[in-house]
């Protein structure tokens, strides 16, 4: 367990094992359809597919799934809403068209998150981040990306134990206290992170590795099946979508 | 307040993506050059990500009774300085996307120029003015922060209106509507980052002193005298 739910999800998924790529192909598939389709059926095929792949055979469960999902649903419902009423003169109404565009701008934002969400609870971010070097992301990047992933685990550890010796010493019973204790949680966090990055750097020097951590990446076969669906079901949507319209 | 996934118009998620690179990219740079000089910058610099993304996962008292979460590039930027913050701040969008659904990975670069770029240069440039006036570290650190957090809200709403022009009044009165929804989370939360930002700094000017020297942020203490005698 690291604490962050979505993460757990990846690292416990039935498709951990599967290859990064041959994911990010059909997650990005997914994505561009929501994107670029018209929103009816293609959102809907889209989002279907994403939920329907997700609690099924990826075995990402349905409460974290859900529990994920809201706070884009937060933005999206006001979003959404913001952008179809209109202002003038007379004050505040609905723009004529209100409830299609509404629905099709949070129709196209549910089966995206719903397709990125996919990758995520699929997918643990260790085995993301060496994809970025096929992206020509400089080396120095991914390695201080891939030392930030590490590191927040045990600063939000650190946050937890803190915020939960302060609530015992009743430091977030009042607003006033709460904000000199999230002052002093902070300054504690960033303090313990760069105790913790000075150790470990002087752990690694010593012995001996001063210029890299390179470590032999966890290699992960293409599956042809697998990227046949990452293909076909995109292309599937896309003429499902267009003949409907 | 991040855009979610799919929210925007492909041709706007692609344009602010193309605004946001340049200046990831010179932060990326910045980084390199750093990291190839100074080997064990890499840690540091990935504690100062990790760091972000977990200043952003403290909650802060809301007037409106609920709680709301600080963007943590104000800080971050006056620590850092914006050109690391633009890299470590798009990383940390990325990580806040995969690990906590908040934005998206079409959506990165319009939130990573309201997060990682406007909102950084903005906090920075207003802390160095208010400190160059003579302004001591604490309000110039208030009003550094508060403003990145506003600048970054702003920014989002600017994104937001272009996007969706209203029907009738076009891009002015989407910019209103945006601005006028968000504000009753964002002004508050800005005002709540800055008095986090200043009691961060209060204990780091006790507890981390050498550290704010080493970043440019205090200067070195005189050394006292020894008194000895000759």
């Amino acid at each position: 367990m690291t604490g962050l739910a979505v993460d757990d999800a990846a690292w416990a998924s039935a498709w951990r094992r599967r290859a990064p790529g041959d994911k990010l192909l059909l997650c990005a598939g997914l994505v561009g359809c929501a994107l670029l389709l018209p929103p009816w059926p293609g959102a809907l095929l889209v989002a279907a597919s994403a939920v329907a792949l997700a609690l099924g055979p990826a075995r990402v469960p349905a409460g974290t799934f859900l529990r994920a999902i809201r706070w884009p649903l937060a933005f999206i419902a006001i979003g959404a809403g913001t952008a179809v009423v209109t202002v003038d003169g007379g004050g505040l109404g609905w723009a004529p068209d209100a409830a299609e565009r509404a629905g099709a701008l949070a129709g196209r934002a549910v089966a995206g998150s719903a397709a990125v969400l996919l990758l995520a609870t699929t997918t643990p971010m260790s085995d993301l981040l060496p994809q970025l070097r096929r992206l020509r992301v400089p080396a120095a990047v991914v390695e201080i990306a891939s030392v930030t992933y590490r590191l927040l685990f045990v600063l939000l550890d650190s946050l937890g134990t803190v915020r939960e010796a302060q609530a015992a010493r009743m430091g977030w019973s009042s607003p006033r206290r709460s904000y000199r204790s999230a002052g002093m949680l902070a300054a504690a966090v960033l303090t313990r992170s760069w105790d913790r990055a000075r150790r470990m750097q002087e752990g690694l020097a010593g012995r001996g590795m001063e210029t890299g951590l390179r470590v032999l990446p966890d290699a992960q076969p293409s599956s042809r099946p697998f990227l046949a669906l990452g293909l076909a079901l995109p292309v599937g949507i896309a003429a499902v979508t267009l003949v409907v319209r | 307040m991040h855009i979610a996934e799919g929210f925007l118009p492909a041709p706007h998620a692609l344009g602010w993506t193309l605004a946001a690179a340049p200046f990831v990219a010179h932060g990326a740079r910045a980084v390199v050059k750093e990291v190839r000089e100074n080997p064990e910058s890499t840690l540091l610099l990935g504690a100062a990500g990790a760091f972000t993304f977990v200043l952003s996962a403290i909650k802060l008292p809301s007037i409106t009774g609920s709680s709301s979460h600080p963007t943590g590039t104000g800080p971050g930027a006056i620590l850092f300085r914006p050109p690391v913050m633009a890299l470590l701040g798009t990383v940390v969008l990325l990580f806040q996307a995969l690990l906590l659904a908040h934005g998206g990975l079409t959506t990165l670069g319009a939130n990573a120029f309201a997060f990682a770029v406007v909102g950084p240069w903005t906090g920075y440039l207003v802390y160095r003015l208010t400190r160059a006036t003579g302004v001591g570290l604490l309000p110039a650190v208030f009003a550094g922060v508060a403003l990145a957090d506003l600048a970054t809200y702003v920014t989002t709403s600017l994104q937001l209106a272009l996007a969706f022009p209203d029907a009738s009044t076009g891009f002015a009165g989407a910019l209103v509507k945006f601005l006028g929804v968000f504000a009753l989370t964002q002004v508050p939360l800005a005002v709540g980052e800055g008095l986090l930002g200043v009691l961060l700094f209060r204990v780091l000017t006790v507890n981390a002193r050498p550290e704010l020297e080493r970043l440019g942020i205090l200067r070195p203490a005189p050394l006292a005298p020894t008194g000895g005698a000759a």
